[in-house]
């Protein structure tokens, strides 16, 4: 036999429950990385597909510079290239049809003038793009003169599916059979005739050619698709360019910051594991403290014995890992299906299912066995130094306050007191260094403060409910190993931490963004576009739908946002046109620079512009600063009136400009969101009866009460902020297993002395009351501390989230500092119940024998 | 040449005032193939005497000699070496691995040497059955009495052929009888397989049984004297002796 795995295994299988709470708590990091981390490329997927494929929009399209035609293998050339998911090569030309082509009426205005025919390889346009038929079907390979096309140009061509239509092409006139209808088109632009690539090219006398090559990247790395756009420009050399579209930056932030969070979320449940497995092996070698010893003195070199408690990690890492991987695939699929119509709803996106990349199954495997081995490491090595004579003779001595005062408690305090420090400073990066200086120093100072705090709360313990000494022996217990109930008590201090952190950010974000929120969409209604956060993908109305609704009785102010992309020093820009005069009626943005009033009325006058929190900390700009904007005909300056923000567009750059100025810099008059006020007095069922029937030509719109909108995002909001105080809850659960660990280990090491309190009359009840004192006072330890870190964190957090530029207010967190403390009280209460009733079970005799 | 010589062994825990001399200047001498008891009052140092002889403990003054190696000039890999192989330890509490049966725990030095599994376990089973315990190979710890417990720790203990066996207290924490066959075992051991035997004990009934007794107090040697068999007579002269010290 392997005398290692041997012992490893038989160990593992003799304390079943120990076992398997420590692996729960490598399954768990395991789970949280690896299962949000399956979700993001979902997510990414259904966007790039579901949104930007809608809107014809794709991470990069490919151009000869000088717009001419080029051979279709240079798709293959593209596809070739690292970091390229799907290409799709096209061949697209405008074509004017000549007047009166279709109606032969030269009295009636044409309902088409321009088409724009596109030759497609369905297979690879497949890949970019969707095409839900609503009729018939989509193109295939093979096809011949026959045509896909939108509901809206069949409508205004006159014809249904099985129809045919003309069309001027460079063969001649082509007559084309409709085997295919899509949605009716809701982008601005050329209507287009989808036929098959070889169609197009016969049509346009093109043989082999196709002159737009569409491309979306296997990731969101800005670093990473910089160099796949790199390797394309050098496979195809510099006669080509490569065009990314600006409205993928919003969407690109959002999915960073997501990203971001999510794997933060994921390292601190697998760190939280880690200590888990550190407290528990801790334990372990505690507990065993006599076979090692005996396996020493039969001749066990230091070597056999580090390996056996390594064993046990690594047995316990791998399984815990596939555990983790498993478990964590069903979370994230799960979490699809709990987002997904969230995500439907709010932006018009539907999520397909988690994504395993070998990366991260390789890197989640190295994460959990890794950590697990790591956190095993420092005890196998203590166990590895236990001499035979130590092992036989185990001795307990006392520990006074002030030997433990020393180096380790003064360096502790003086950590804690520089981030006290920083935390007056207000600057964003000496907190955060200041709150790793604090949790350092709170785990350094523990053991000192464990006796101090210890007598405290055993004196609380006391009066409460704990009479007849075993307050005392509790609070004893705990004194005696300060060491290890200071680690333990580190536990509880991070799942706490996170909870009261996670209230403090949320508490703070209500007051903000609420305050935002009620301001951004106060208005009585408002008329929503598919998806709020991206302008770029949403087709809108022209200025007559708002003449329209200015028309409806009862209607008093109607006003209306207009989209255009743009840069400011290489940032992308959502540049948004109001009208300043409407606008502060039915909304408002919230100032944090300049003054409204004024702000409002210089927009109205010249080349005037707000920039939003986001966007003024991203260039640098404040009041006062000009600014270039890259418009379609160059750049325009601009100057700087106000740093304000709206609700809708709080995590975008976003510059917000005059109706006047958007048309004329950027030639934009579509409407893409409006927001109506009523007069006071207007019957409202009748104002809504008319608008919806004004609306009835424009189905890209929902019209919704503001309040109602209001509730809505107040009650996604609310579900965000549950669900991450349950995450709070959830990563505060290891601490749990921690305590169980370290009240475990004390009753075995207390056999004797147990045996001793029961042969002098100590009744079984008063035993188990000793343990569940030590439990409650060893959780007050870890949830104060908890406390503290959490406030501290909280604290950095907004103000992380303000420097970031988004708008926040600190707000103290008495509920979830009330909750945390209820928390940590039940844990400390559940923790004991196994010891206690482990310790009461003591048999008198034996445990006097005990040695 | 004796196997075991030690030269004024002294062992001392604590410093200054606190300081406890457990032992002082010892001198004692095994010849091979004797069965030596050791025996004294609480904390005259015998089970002390006991860790130093078996390597298990450093001497603050005097010296080991093994074989006629001195363990002072051993490291902690050549000690643990020696353990293994040249010395086998018998406790009062057996110190079984819970986790392994009776067959595997009487191995475990043969395996930490590095011998072949199957060979490990031929061995370990052919010595569990001269102790007698042929029929319970595969029980565990758990399953066996406390007699059964210190056979199968005395099987491991002389599994790997080692010249000398200490045992602490072998029978402390066993009854009469079982105490009984369990000395008888360590007499055989010195008599039949030829193993040096030193074993510490409280017990004058068991001591009668050795060879020749040791008597510690205060960490000296105060007496010695030579037993003609494990007889009653012999037993109640030795309790006389304790009593005298």
């Amino acid at each position: 036999m392997n005398v290692q795995l041997t012992l490893a295994l038989r160990y593992l299988s003799g304390r079943k429950l120990r076992t398997a709470l420590t692996t729960l708590a490598i399954v768990f990091g395991v789970l949280v990385i690896f299962g949000m981390n399956t979700l993001l490329p979902a997510f990414m997927r259904a966007f790039q597909v579901n949104v930007l494929a809608a809107a014809g929009q794709v991470d990069a399209t490919i151009t000869l510079k000088t717009s001419d035609a080029f051979e279709v293998s240079v798709v293959g050339k593209v596809a070739a290239v690292e970091g390229v998911r799907a290409v799709s090569g096209f061949l697209n030309r405008a074509i004017n049809v000549p007047a009166d082509y279709y109606d032969r009426d030269p009295t009636t205005p044409d309902a088409v003038s321009v088409l724009a025919l596109v030759g497609i390889d369905p297979a690879q346009a497949m890949t970019v793009h969707t095409y839900p038929v609503q009729e018939g079907r989509f193109l295939q390979e093979g096809d011949a003169n026959v045509a896909v096309i939108s509901a809206s140009l069949a409508e205004a061509l006159g014809v249904r599916l099985g129809g045919t239509f003309r069309l001027p092409a460079a063969n001649g006139e082509t007559t084309l059979t409709v085997i295919g209808i899509l949605p009716a088109r809701a982008l601005p632009g050329n209507e287009e005739v989808l036929v098959t690539l070889p169609q197009a090219q016969a049509m346009l006398a093109m043989p082999g050619k196709i002159n737009t090559i569409e491309v979306n990247y296997d990731t969101l790395d800005k670093a990473r698709r910089a160099e796949s756009e790199r390797a394309i420009l050098g496979t195809l050399g510099d006669a080509y360019q490569i065009g990314s579209l600006a409205s993928n930056s919003e969407l690109l932030t959002n999915l960073r910051i997501a990203q971001a969070i999510f794997s933060l979320l994921g390292v601190l449940a697998l760190l939280m594991g880690g200590f888990i497995i550190f407290n528990t092996f801790r334990t372990i070698v505690a507990e065993r403290r006599r076979d090692i010893g005996m396996l020493r003195a039969l001749g066990a070199n230091r070597a056999t014995i580090f390996g056996v408690i390594l064993s046990e990690g690594l047995i316990q890492g791998l399984v815990g890992t596939a555990l983790g991987l498993a478990l964590g695939y069903l979370f994230g699929a799960g979490l699809i299906s709990l987002v997904g119509p969230l995500m439907m709803q709010f932006v018009h996106t539907r999520l397909g299912s988690p994504v395993v990349s070998p990366l991260l199954l390789f890197g989640s495997v190295i994460m959990g066995v890794g950590v697990t081995l790591l956190a095993g490491l420092l005890p196998a090595i203590s166990a590895s130094r236990v001499t035979p004579l130590e092992a036989l003779r185990p001795s307990v001595g006392a520990v006074s306050f002030k030997r433990m005062a020393g180096v380790g408690f003064w360096s502790g305090m003086a950590m804690i007191a520089l981030a006290v420090i920083a935390l007056v400073t207000r600057n964003v990066g000496l907190i955060g260094l200041g709150s790793i200086l604090f949790i350092l120093g709170l785990i350094l100072a523990a053991p000192a403060l464990v006796n101090p705090i210890a007598n405290l709360f055993g004196a609380l313990a006391t009066i409460i409910f704990a009479r007849s000494g075993t307050a005392q022996l509790a609070e004893g217990n705990l004194s005696r190993q300060p060491t290890r109930a200071a680690i333990t008590a580190s536990t509880t201090l991070i799942g706490m931490a996170i909870l009261v952190m996670a209230a403090s950010v949320i508490s703070s974000v209500e007051i903000g963004f609420g305050r935002v929120m009620r301001k951004s969409l106060g208005s009585d209604y408002i008329l929503l576009p598919p998806s709020v956060a991206l302008w770029g993908t949403n087709v809108g109305a022209g200025t007559e739908l708002a003449e329209k609704l200015r028309a409806v009785n009862g209607v008093a102010v109607v006003s209306s946002l207009r989209f255009a992309p743009s840069r400011i020093n290489g940032v992308a820009v959502s540049m948004l046109g109001i009208d300043p005069a409407t606008y502060p009626q039915v909304s408002g943005l919230t100032f944090s620079a300049g003054d409204e009033a004024a702000a409002y009325a210089a927009l109205g006058q010249g080349r005037n512009i707000i920039l939003n929190p986001v966007l003024a900390s991203s260039v640098g700009a404040k009041v006062g600063n000009e600014v270039q904007l890259l418009t379609p005909t160059g750049y325009q300056a601009y100057r700087v009136v106000g740093i304000a923000g709206d609700y809708l567009n709080a995590k975008i750059a976003t510059g917000y400009i005059s109706h006047a100025n958007i048309a004329a810099d950027f030639n934009r008059q579509e409407d893409v969101l409006l927001q109506i006020n009523l007069a006071p007095q207007a019957d409202k069922e009748a104002v809504v009866r008319a608008l919806k029937e004004t609306l009835k030509a424009y189905p890209q719109f929902r019209l919704i009460n503001g309040q109602e909108y209001i509730d809505e995002n107040l009650r996604i909001f609310n579900a965000a902020f549950v669900g991450l105080i349950a995450l709070g809850i959830f990563l505060a659960v290891p601490s749990l297993i921690a305590m169980v660990n370290t009240l475990a280990i004390g009753v075995i090491e207390r056999t004797r002395e147990i045996g001793m309190l029961r042969a002098v009359g100590a009744t079984r009840r008063q035993v188990r009351t000793i343990i569940v004192t030590e439990a409650i006072i060893l959780a007050a330890i870890g949830t104060a501390f908890g406390v503290l870190t959490g406030l501290y964190m909280g604290y950095l957090g907004v103000q992380a989230v303000r420097a970031a530029g988004f708008p926040m207010e600190y707000a103290f967190p008495a509920g979830g500092v009330l909750l945390a403390l209820a928390v940590g009280v039940l844990f400390g209460v559940l923790a004991a119940i196994i010891p206690a009733r482990q310790a009461a079970r003591l048999e008198v005799v034996q445990a006097l024998r005990y040695e | 040449m004796p196997l075991v010589q030690t030269e004024y062994l002294t062992k001392v825990y604590g410093k200054g005032e606190t300081a406890v001399i457990a032992l002082d200047h010892v001198n004692l001498t095994v010849n091979p193939g004797e069965f030596v008891a050791v025996m004294g009052p609480s904390g005259c140092g015998k089970s002390t005497l006991l860790h130093l002889i078996g390597g298990l403990d450093r001497p603050t003054e005097g010296r080991v000699l093994l074989e006629g190696r001195d363990l002072s000039r051993l490291d902690d890999t050549q000690l643990t070496e020696l353990r293994r192989r040249h010395i086998g330890f018998v406790f009062q509490f057996y110190n079984l691995i819970p986790v392994l049966d009776a067959v595997e725990n009487a191995a475990l030095p043969l395996i930490l040497d590095g011998v072949k599994p199957g060979a490990a376990r031929a061995r370990a089973t052919d010595w569990l059955k001269k102790m007698g315990l042929g029929d319970r190979l595969a029980n565990r710890p758990d399953q066996l009495s406390g007699g059964q417990q210190q056979r199968v720790a005395i099987a491991r203990a002389l599994v790997a052929d080692p010249a000398l066996l200490l045992a602490d207290e072998p029978t402390g924490n066993l009854d009469t009888r079982a105490g009984d066959e369990i000395a008888g075992l360590l007499r055989k051991i010195a008599d039949e397989w030829g193993r040096t035997v030193l074993m510490v004990t409280h017990d004058p009934r068991i001591a009668a049984y050795a060879d020749r007794i040791v008597f510690l107090k205060d960490g000296k040697v105060v007496d010695e004297t030579r037993l003609s068999g494990s007889s009653t007579e012999e037993a109640k002269r030795v309790m006389a002796k304790m009593e005298a010290i």
